[in-house]
């Protein structure tokens, strides 16, 4: 009897221990593909690109909603005004109180750095790849490490020194501390002359960024570190490129594939049944739901057009109502409507007229700055300067200001950080109560430096 | 993994052949081998001390597995040896030893154990144990404590009825998954302190099962399905020696439940129903409209701002008379609930079943018409063979539980604090009114009225146990099980719930999940005696393979609203996303269990366990415990010198047990598709590192037993440390994401007290009055953390301090020149952030426990339960000022600011309120006394019994939530950081239960 136990219980242990082991290993689910496999064909590859591209229109802060660059830039500078003043959130922005809580800061921040994030695996995975052709290989680099210098370029102006993160390693990444603007420059300008360089000069597709677009978001960059002639090449370089054109009809700037887009994003990353852009659907009073509104131009800017500005007539409108004027470069408020017809603007040829009108006059070239400056306000049915006026420096400096904000305004915060690179602020603000010079930089969310005790705070907060 | 199919195969095949090698040859040897003895059959009546007839009462022979039970009169028969020995037992009596000496008539009458604890069987899932023996530490609640409670899931019927076991309700709608603690928090993660639960030896996925629905984050108990009327006993499993034997996943201790048996032969029907009415007992003492304009028009002055239509539309544009009290609006229903059950038992002594079936219905307290309805079935069937050697147990349960929600987020909080003089949700046309609500930036708080959502689950648990009994000392046991979740929720939206702003079109949304998992167990059974010693050992196998899945996808774009949900007629279909993960789990365990003439025990656990949510090379543990006890009681020396002792029992043990809840391929450095079309991206962070969470579990305890065991008391202590904390690892976002699956090298500690006390303290003839107390100290500490300084830790945990608490400012008083409330400033740097937090809350229970009195008088009985929890809460709302509702107290602001900070409506105030609310002024007492149940009932008398031909019958009237005792301000005590939180509701219910 004893033997017979010892049988069962060793032909039972021997079986179970052969299964054992083997039995717990599962594959990968077929939701799922691991990183080396993404890296390891051209299609899927692709595909992690058009991955960045429709996180574009999804993530925060570059989508165009009251989380992004766009509606909180230009409450920040003055040009958009809530309506009622009961969303602290949103009023913190146009008072310059922000508090490190904010929670829209904190959307802005967390979802440029997981924009960070997105580019650096995709870097990192095309690095490792092998089976990728170089063309292909260059082309996908160029676009990633364009999208990494644009999401940086926004960070480092909105907050000043930012941590500077260029791996996905987070044991590395979770304690790093902030790095001073210049080293965040030289990063964000090596991407964008590595992009210059492997890019391809097709442009074809408004969606999709090529040499130019990397050139006119590095003539910006050159711009604001006052390299003016580096500035003035490359603006250049993209104006006299025959296929963006400065179009005739305002109406006509932000549409699907308008040839005077340089980049835009498009609303079909959304993966929703609506194929609106956020711009259009935050700033665009309906006149039967007006009620629904939460912002509106602030009238010290209106007030500022002059009657025949075309800009006034076509890119702003009115609702009566709440006496209100609002942004109107985009049309749609609401759609579902396939084909889509609006796209959201990022980069357009007019802002690279007004780089160069800036970069030649800082170097004394008062023609040119002139000659760039009437190609501007000749579109908007503007007279033009003459040449003979004898203009000043300043004087010439505060029309192009001028006309970056009537040109640009409700794009990308434009104007709030036209204030701050010009110094401008301070004839703006130096009367309110509010503001204080450290209201310049937006707070690292408190959140964050819960997490990063090497994360110190923006003077002030 | 093609091949660990195959490999799989093999080990199925091998112990299959095994199985039935060894099944063919010992029933051989059994016809054999087995003595001739002059087997003869014996026949009789079982009754008790008033000569009434016991249905139920187990028969057994002495020394062999032969055994029968009594049928509803009583009667038995039974196959024994001429010379053998009759075994009588049966719960609530003394077991009776009756030799047979030829005879073939043996009527016995049994004698009542008023205390029977030795005889109380406890189920510890590989095996069955008694309290007596018992080393490991148990809780046990029988059917008759919870099936008349009107809950969905079973274990809301636990609440205050267990030393160590937390309950809290996860909210107000029916079907919410509550939340349970087994001893405390273990895992920093939430989700990785769900405890293991087995129903009929088939472990059940104890995550909440997801929805769309308004139960929003909670999501649905997975235990729904069951019928809490269908349930015997649950069993909770605590300590080490209890835990061990499920290894990696015992570290949050286990819940077994047991469904009821067909216990006798002969046929039998049993009908029970129950109809009643649930409220929310309590309200915030809020504003009223003349109260709350008066404040915010002392907002203004106090602030010498001039009120406008953008910052005062409730002064200038709202109705200056309207009065909406909020909170009748939102909670102020009533909440119907019905519940009916019928099953049906009988059968012979070697095969016999329970075939049974309920329904439940319940409302809730919201606007709209919304209800729970379940229907369930279950069948349990047991068959032995002739010679006792073959068993066979299947039991199947199935439950269809159908939710229809109204959906839509918009019944928070929030509402009820919407002021007083808001406008009317509906417009003139009937159509929900938008314009008078955005006009003050707020949306209509019944926003998605118009949205409905129903969610239709359906459950199958099966079991077969199959064992034979190869040897008189060898047994061999294959426990197979099946389940097979399914869910399916639509949601329908149509476009006119929601702001016109939103554009929203006429949408659907589905989300259809399954959970499929088998689980196979053979177990080999060995027993043996060696003169005084004893040996049970059980060896095992589990292999375990989960498959969950989910899809999802939204209908967009339909014509018209009654169109909503066939998906032909929308526009397209968007979002969709489907998921599929395996889990799969493999294990080898054995168990031996060693005792000395049943005084000393000493028991060992081992286990080896695999788990696929690891990385390949951190795949496999051991885990094992050690159990001992003595009863010394059973010492001659000690039983004369302690004679007042009836009982005593001193046990112990220590093991170690693992967890290994963390979402599945957490390893995998992973791409999904992105909503846009055509994309890809990463959606976390990947650690390929990551394992085992380890608990290791210490418990000493004593059990004593005083005149005759008529009172029983039981202390026990405990240690549970829990180290290599799985966790999701917060990270700054600059790191990309959040979080990230990793261990992190802490270690929190679980101890305390538990006490549990049972006593009789009368029994006469007409009335017997039972008590029980159990009565809980926990004490939660993180004991280390290396580096958290450095750590992304740093401002969530302090060590030495619980793990569940919060940082809070020092609150200072009100500033006497600007008139707001004052935290201080720690480090004097001018704002306030973590390094000002210096008050640590702690937000764990201090102490709970529960009383639970029986009484019966004649026909009447009454059975209450009062529920202790001395803990803290905060209570918030008294911001005066700002647009929206607060509690009255802050009238007092009116006239003096002593207690309040100046009435104002500027964002400063604001903003000082919000700091002294993350202080510790508002941090309060919100411990509570509550009479959880209360039930009376009748059992119907003899006479009447008999001319409506029933068995036995009786009717009752059950509370719940009757009453609350509690300093709290806030609407629910147990809910205590949630001012507008509320879970229990006052339920009174009457019903009927008859036998035939």
């Amino acid at each position: 009897m004893k033997k017979r136990i010892k049988q069962i219980v060793v032909i039972f242990i021997a079986s179970i221990l052969i299964g054992c082991e083997d039995f717990v290993e599962v594959d990968a689910p077929d939701y799922k593909i691991i990183r080396d496999d993404v890296f390891s064909s051209e299609e899927t590859a692709k595909s992690a690109m058009k991955g960045i591209y429709n996180e574009l229109f999804r993530t925060s802060f570059s989508n165009g909603t009251q989380y992004g660059v766009t509606v909180l830039g230009a409450l920040s500078g003055n040009l958009l005004k809530n309506i009622r003043e009961t969303n602290l959130t949103r009023m913190e922005f146009q008072q310059h109180e922000i508090t490190p809580e904010n929670t829209s800061n904190l959307f802005l921040w967390t979802s440029a750095y997981n924009m960070i994030y997105i580019t650096n695996a995709f870097l990192e995975g095309l690095q490792s790849s092998e089976n990728i052709s170089s063309e292909v290989k260059n082309k996908l680099k160029g676009e990633a490490k364009f999208v990494r210098a644009f999401t940086y370029f926004y960070l480092v102006n909105l907050y000043g020194d930012v941590p500077l993160i260029l791996t996905t390693d987070y044991k590395r990444n979770e304690l790093a501390s902030r790095s001073f603007p210049e080293e965040v420059y030289t990063q964000i300008i090596l991407d964008l002359e590595d992009a210059i360089e492997v890019l391809p000069d097709d442009n074809n597709i408004s969606t999709q960024v090529n040499k130019y677009t990397a050139m006119a978001l590095l003539a910006r960059v050159h711009l604001y570190n006052q390299e003016w002639l580096k500035a003035e090449e490359l603006s250049s370089q993209v104006i006299s490129d025959n296929s963006y054109v400065l179009l005739e009809e305002l109406n006509d700037v932000f549409l699907a594939n308008s040839q005077e887009a340089i980049w835009q994003i498009s609303p079909a990353g959304r993966g929703a049944a609506t194929t609106h852009t956020n711009e259009g659907n935050f700033f665009i009073i309906d006149p039967v739901f007006s009620f629904l509104a939460s912002v509106k131009l602030d009238e010290n800017f209106t007030e500022n057009f002059s009657e025949d500005d075309l800009r006034l007539s076509k890119w702003i409108s009115y609702n009566e109502s709440l006496n209100a004027y609002f942004p109107f470069k985009y049309k749609i408020w609401n759609s579902n409507e396939q084909p889509i017809t609006e796209h959201s603007m990022v980069l357009r040829l007019a802002e690279q007229y007004l780089i160069r009108a800036e970069a030649r006059l800082m170097q004394k070239n008062f023609t040119g700055a002139i000659e760039d400056i009437n190609t501007i306000r000749n579109r908007a049915g503007l007279a033009p300067l003459s040449n003979t006026d004898n203009l000043e420096t300043e004087v010439l400096l505060d029309e192009i200001m001028e006309q970056r904000s009537k040109e640009l305004f409700t794009e990308w915060g434009h104007r709030w950080l036209d204030l701050k690179r010009t110094g401008r602020y301070e004839h703006i603000w130096e009367n309110n109560p509010l503001w204080e010079e450290t209201d310049l930089r937006y707070p690292i969310p408190a959140e964050e430096r819960i997490k990063n005790a090497n994360l110190t705070q923006n003077p002030g907060y | 993994m093609k091949n660990n199919y195959s490999r799989l195969k093999w080990v199925a095949l091998i112990i299959l052949g095994g199985i039935i090698f060894f099944l063919s040859k010992s029933a051989n040897a059994a016809i054999i081998s087995s003595p001739l003895l002059q087997q003869h059959e014996i026949s009789g009546i079982v009754k008790d001390e008033k000569g009434i007839s016991i249905p139920g009462v187990t028969i057994t022979v002495k020394g062999t597995s032969l055994g029968s039970v009594t049928n509803l009169d009583g009667e038995y028969t039974i196959v024994a040896p001429e010379n053998g020995t009759l075994v009588f037992s049966f719960i609530g009596f003394k077991t009776q030893e009756i030799d047979i000496d030829g005879r073939e008539l043996i009527n016995i009458q049994l004698e009542e154990d008023i205390a029977a604890l030795g005889e109380v069987k406890i189920n510890a899932g590989y095996y069955n144990t008694t309290e007596r023996e018992s080393t490991g530490n148990i809780s046990k609640v029988t059917a008759e404590e919870i099936e008349f409670q009107p809950v969905v899931s079973p274990l809301q019927a636990l609440q205050g009825r267990m030393a160590g076991v937390e309950i809290t309700p996860g909210g107000s709608v029916p079907g919410t998954a509550s939340t349970i603690r087994i001893r405390g928090i273990n895992s920093l993660r939430d989700e990785g302190n769900f405890p293991l639960y087995i129903i009929d030896g088939v472990p059940i996925n104890s995550s909440p099962v997801e929805t769309n629905s308004m139960i929003g984050n909670a999501g649905f108990d997975p235990l729904n399905n069951l019928s809490v009327s269908n349930i015997e006993s649950i069993e909770v499993l605590k300590d080490a020696d209890a835990t061990a034997i499920y290894g990696s996943r015992g570290a949050n201790g286990v819940v077994l439940i047991t469904t009821k048996n067909g216990k006798q032969s002969g046929t039998g029907l049993e009908a029970s129903i129950y109809s009643g009415v649930a409220t929310v007992a309590n309200r915030l003492d809020l504003l009223n409209t003349e109260e709350y304009l008066q404040i915010r028009r002392r907002a203004f002055e106090n602030d010498g701002v001039e009120p406008t239509v953008n910052n005062a539309y409730d002064l200038l544009v709202w109705d200056q008379d309207r009065y909406t009290d909020w909170q009748d609006f939102l909670f102020g229903g009533n909440a119907e609930t019905t519940n009916a059950n019928l099953s049906f038992s009988g059968g012979s002594d070697k095969t016999f079943f329970r075939l049974g079936g309920s329904y439940f219905s319940q409302g809730t307290v919201y606007p709209g018409e919304n209800s729970y309805n379940k229907i369930t079935g279950n069948l349990n069937l047991n068959h032995s063979s002739k010679d006792d050697k073959l068993k066979i147990n299947f039991s199947a349960n199935y439950g269809v539980d159908m939710n229809d929600l109204f959906w839509s987020n918009s019944l928070s909080s929030s509402t009820v604090l919407l002021p007083p003089n808001a406008p009317e949700i509906f417009a003139e046309d009937g159509s929900l009114n938008w314009e008078e609500w955005a006009v003050s930036d707020l949306e209509n708080p019944l926003a998605g009225y118009y949205n409905r959502g129903r969610t239709k689950t359906s459950n199958i648990l099966s079991n077969l146990g199959l064992s034979y009994r190869v040897l008189n000392n060898l047994l061999v046991r294959l426990n197979a099980g099946y389940t097979y979740f399914e869910s399916q929720e639509l949601m329908k939206r149509p476009g006119r719930s929601y702001n016109p702003a939103e554009g929203e079109p006429n949408n659907s949304f589905h989300l259809n999940s399954h959970r499929r998992s088998w689980i196979l167990e053979p177990q080999l059974i060995f027993n043996d005696s060696f003169g005084n010693f004893n040996i049970d050992a059980i060896i095992g196998a589990t292999f375990q393979d989960n498959t969950n899945s989910q899809l999802r996808f939204q209908g967009a774009g339909y014509v018209t609203e009654s169109l909503i949900g066939n998906l032909d007629a929308a526009e397209r279909v968007i979002n969709a996303s489907s998921q599929t993960n395996q889990y799969r789990y493999a294990a080898v365990f054995a168990r031996i269990g060693t005792n000395w003439k049943k005084k000393v025990f000493i028991n060992f656990t081992g286990r080896r366990d695999g788990s696929s949510r690891f990385g390949p090379e951190n795949r496999f543990s051991n885990f094992g415990a050690i159990g001992a006890a003595w009863i010394f009681t059973e010492e001659e020396l000690i039983e004369n010198a302690l004679s007042f002792l009836s009982f005593g029992k001193l046990r112990g043990s220590y093991g170690t047990t693992g967890n290994d809840q963390i979402g599945d391929y957490g390893y995998l450095d992973a791409y999904e598709a992105t909503p846009g079309p055509g994309g890809l991206y990463p959606v976390s962070l990947a650690n390929p590192s990551f394992s085992w969470e380890v608990n290791k579990k210490l418990e000493a305890a004593l059990e004593l037993g005083f005149s005759k065991d008529k009172l029983n008391l039981g202390i026990s202590w405990y240690r549970n440390r829990s180290s290599n904390q799985l966790v999701g690892y917060p990270l700054p976002a600059i790191t990309g994401f959040n979080t990230v699956q990793a261990n992190l090298p802490a270690t929190v500690e679980n101890s305390g007290w538990e006490v549990e006390l049972s006593s009789l303290n009368f029994h006469t003839d007409d009335f017997r009055w039972q008590t029980s107390l159990n009565f809980s100290i926990p004490k939660n500490r993180l004991i280390s953390y290396p580096g958290i300084e450095q750590s992304s830790y740093a401002n969530t945990y302090r060590i030495g301090h619980p793990v569940n608490i919060s940082l809070l400012y020092q609150y200072e008083g009100i500033d006497p020149e600007t008139g707001l409330y004052k935290v201080m400033d720690i480090n004097d740097d001018g704002s306030f952030d973590y390094e000002d937090r210096v008050v640590i809350q702690d937000l764990t229970r201090e102490y709970y426990g529960g009383i639970n009195n029986n009484l019966s008088f004649k026909n009447f009985t009454l059975q209450f339960l009062w529920q202790y929890i001395k803990q803290e809460g905060i209570a918030s709302f008294f911001n005066a000022g700002r647009p929206s509702n607060q509690r009255d107290i802050v009238l007092d602001a009116l006239n003096s600011n002593e207690d309040f900070q100046r009435i104002s409506q500027l964002p400063s105030f604001s903003q000082a309120y919000n700091n002294v609310l993350n202080s510790n002024l508002p941090i309060q007492d919100a411990s509570f006394l509550r009479l959880k149940t209360l039930s009376i009932g009748y059992n119907l008398p003899e006479s009447l019994l008999q001319s409506f031909r029933l068995r036995d019958g009786k009717i009752f009237i059950a509370g719940q939530n009757l009453l609350t005792i509690s300093p709290y301000l806030g609407l629910d005590p147990e809910l205590s950081y949630s001012n507008t939180s509320f879970a229990n509701l006052r339920t009174l219910t009457a019903g009927l239960q008859i036998y035939f």
